[in-house]
């Protein structure tokens, strides 16, 4: 599965909770979803940082993409 | 592939005790190296392509080891990537992931207690390429058997010892050859009390326990966990991070954490290890190795588990005063792979 883009409505949705239910065992993953529970960043840089995150691990990433539809 | 835990002397990347003269040498030719032992060695190198820490203790194939001045330990990074170094004070620190290159890594060592070891254990997960490039590394220490020692990370470029610098090799690896940076963590939550911090910091005075505020040295000493042997595990996204407990003083009613706790994130004390080196074992039997190209673990994990002469299996790699995987940990093994 490829990487929504980044106008996608995933990223928004992920940014707004739903990378709290994301299944990872990915260490920097896990890290990342712990920084961004904390921060008080809006949505939409919290948004931004997530497409890129996943734009840049996409390849270590494929069970998390796999995800990323249904969050 | 041969196990990265030998040193090579066919071809395979070196990482692994060497004498002094022969890292001299290995400077000498070029060679761009991360390179751990105690002081009075580090200072008998000459300026070159390299970074440094101290501490006089180290895994090893064979077991846990104390070395004496004559060896140091080598990890080649050229084997890795391409390599360029740099150092940076306690005002700098996001510029170690910031400059680091957009495929690759940044290793870096710090120094236990500096100022620069404190302002990265409570703000590198906020810097803002930490999860784009990402930081590893170790807290550099001393011999235990010398507190009045320091603990020093080295510029190689000048082959100058720094006690509040931070050491960085910044590693371009091809993008077709990812870094994996995994973590081995032998404990677990003991499956009670969830606990809160309302403040980040390494001296936590009050705590929340089933929304109970308690004065945390009170409440450590109730759990009966002031040995220190146990560290608070943090629940970051499903992984454990662990506080390790350096000092409970139960009548002053104070508490030093080798880490920072952090508001937000549920902590429980871990539960009972009753054989370390056993415990590492069972946990590196799973963890892929193919790739692996460096590794560090914690000095409580050596003094607690009594890991000297004994071999765990993994990567070998410095004993620490603290370990870097995005952020600072505790009592955790890391490990660098090449995917």
């Amino acid at each position: 599965m490829s990487l929504p883009p980044q106008g996608s409505a995933v990223w928004g949705r992920l940014a707004s909770g739903g990378l709290s239910r994301l299944q990872t065992s990915h260490l920097g993953t896990q890290m990342l979803i712990k920084r961004l529970e904390l921060s008080p960043s809006p949505p939409a840089a919290k948004a931004t940082e997530i497409y890129n995150y996943f734009v840049k691990w996409e390849r270590s990433l494929a069970n998390e993409v796999a995800q990323l539809n249904r969050l | 592939m041969k196990s990265p835990n030998s040193i090579a002397s066919d071809g395979t990347p070196i990482n692994g005790l060497l004498p002094v003269d022969a890292v001299i040498d290995l400077i000498k030719a070029g060679a761009s190296l991360s390179l751990a032992g105690r002081k009075a060695a580090l200072d008998r190198l000459p300026a070159g392509r390299w970074i440094a820490g101290t501490s006089p203790y180290f895994m090893t194939a064979d077991g846990g080891r104390i070395i004496d001045d004559d060896v140091l330990f080598v990890t080649d990074l050229g084997s890795i990537g391409e390599v360029t170094f740099a150092t940076y004070d306690a005002d700098q620190l996001e510029r170690i992931s910031g400059d680091a290159p957009d495929s690759g890594l940044a290793l870096a060592v710090i120094p236990a207690g500096s100022r620069c070891h404190t302002e990265f254990a409570q703000n590198a997960a906020s810097y803002p390429m930490a999860f784009l490039r990402p930081t590893v590394g170790w807290i550099s220490g001393y011999d235990l058997a010398h507190p009045d020692e320091s603990a020093y990370a080295y510029d190689g470029q000048v082959a100058t010892a720094y006690e509040d610098r931070v050491a960085v090799a910044h590693i371009t690896i091809p993008e077709s050859e990812s870094p994996v940076i995994e973590i081995v963590n032998i404990f677990a939550p003991d499956g009670g009390d969830v606990i809160r911090f309302e403040e980040a910091g390494f001296t936590p005075e009050w705590c929340l326990v089933g929304g109970e505020r308690k004065r945390f040295a009170d409440y450590v000493v109730e759990r009966g966990r002031e040995g220190g042997d146990l560290p608070l595990v943090g629940d970051f996204g499903g992984a454990r991070v662990n506080a390790s407990l350096k000092t409970v003083d139960a009548q002053a009613g104070t508490v030093e954490l080798y880490a920072p706790v952090f508001a937000g994130v549920d902590y429980s004390f871990a539960a009972p290890v009753g054989d370390y080196a056993d415990g590492f074992r069972k946990a590196l039997e799973t963890q892929p190795f193919d790739g692996a190209v460096w590794s560090c673990n914690c000095i409580l994990n050596f003094l607690f588990g009594q890991l000297e002469g004994v071999a765990i299996g993994g990567v070998a790699g410095p004993v620490t005063f603290g370990e870097v995987a995005y952020q600072l940990l505790n009592q955790t093994m890391v490990v660098i792979r090449k995917d």
